[in-house]
């Protein structure tokens, strides 16, 4: 049982974009306390309606500490007057921040795929007639701005994902350059376009801007599944976003086991 | 995110006054079909809303659940998915993992 004032703290917190675990007592000698729940900062702010003494509360924070360094859910236990007491605590992080600039085809099946997949996603246009309620019904945010404008303070962080699919080659590159020029980084930045055309950018970013800049610059955007239609090209965008957030190859799981099964999966089978 | 909505939702039923239970994975060892955090709630008449990975665990998982609406007492299950491995009946997964349930 969760009490409403708990709950408005929680979502609270993350509204302000502030992680949170939300801890439960899922082992304790009081059956009463079983099920109650407790609020933990990062920061080691602790907030809970139940009666805990501030020893348990210290416990608990001492105990949470390991999850709190890995940015995990888990379950851990410890032991208070000779009893047992486990308690569950689920990491509720920050939404990525999905940005879509340019609201045309493509970016109808991302920002939907976006929201599928829990980003915080924002569609922004310089168009009224694209960058509308009624085409992005379900995006958290529709903003008709200037590309540039917009990007010259937008928050930029480690869990901000940056699609540049406007209208123009040109905007993505003035988009880019914006995005360049600023201190703090995006963890990526997709561009959309051929690998012809994006060469030549290149050649006119390198004067102005150093190798590593381009360390989160994905373009041609996407993974190589040979995307056509506005959907596949989602797929194949969105595949490569989880890559990076996931920190994985991208390759088929298949992939390794199939020399195992060059082997005839037996079990024990030795090289 | 999708746990928040979860929340959120376990906040209406409560408001609502339907009677139901939360289930979430609390742990998880070895392989298994969702993963720590996962939420599933379970109506009084064994309906469901999200899922804690199916099959057989889940049916145990609703089980125990409506045991848990009826005591109104919180319950610790766990689901082993070891036994049965590439049987028909058994958890195609290989692992185990706790369930905590509580009513709301």
């Amino acid at each position: 049982m969760m009490k409403q004032s708990l709950f408005n703290k929680l979502s609270q917190s993350l509204e302000k974009r502030e992680e949170i675990f939300l801890i439960t007592f899922s082992e304790h000698s009081e059956q009463g306390l079983i099920g109650e729940k407790a609020l933990i900062w990062p920061n080691g702010d602790f907030y809970t309606e139940a009666p805990l003494s501030p020893t348990i509360q210290s416990k608990i924070l001492q105990s949470c500490e390991r999850l709190i360094k890995r940015k995990r859910s888990g379950t851990f236990s410890f032991h208070w007057n000779e009893t047992n007491i486990e308690c569950f605590a689920e990491y509720f992080p920050v939404p990525l921040h999905l940005i879509v600039a340019g609201a045309g085809h493509v970016c109808e099946p991302v920002a939907q795929m976006g929201k599928m997949l829990g980003f915080f996603v924002t569609v922004i246009d310089d168009r009224a007639e694209f960058a509308n309620r009624d085409r992005f019904p379900d995006v958290d945010e529709v903003i008709c701005q200037s590309y540039m404008q917009y990007f010259k303070d937008i928050y930029l962080s480690d869990q901000t994902y940056i699609l540049l699919l406007t209208r123009g080659h040109k905007y993505d590159v003035l988009s880019l350059q914006e995005l360049l020029k600023r201190k703090e980084k995006a963890v990526y930045i997709g561009m959309i376009g051929s690998r012809r055309r994006i060469s030549g950018v290149f050649e006119e970013l390198k004067k102005d801007f150093s190798m590593e800049s381009f360390d989160h610059l994905y373009t041609p955007v996407g993974l190589d599944i040979g995307a056509e239609t506005p959907s596949e090209i989602a797929v194949s965008i969105m595949a490569e976003i989880l890559k990076i957030k996931n920190q994985k190859s991208g390759l088929s799981l298949s992939t390794r086991i199939r020399d195992y099964a060059k082997m005839g999966f037996h079990e024990g089978a030795t090289n | 995110m999708k746990e928040l909505q979860f929340l959120y939702r376990m906040m209406e039923i409560q408001k609502g006054g339907e009677v139901a239970a939360l289930a979430t994975i609390i742990r998880t060892k070895g392989s298994t079909p969702r993963k720590t955090g996962s939420k599933m709630i379970i109506f009084s008449n064994g309906t469901i809303e999200g899922t804690i990975g199916g099959g057989c665990g889940e049916a145990e998982v609703i089980r125990k659940a409506l045991e848990v609406i009826q005591t109104k007492r919180p319950a610790k299950h766990i689901v082993d998915l070891t036994n049965g491995l590439f049987y028909e009946d058994g958890g195609i997964c290989g692992g185990i993992m706790d369930i905590f349930i509580e009513p709301l």
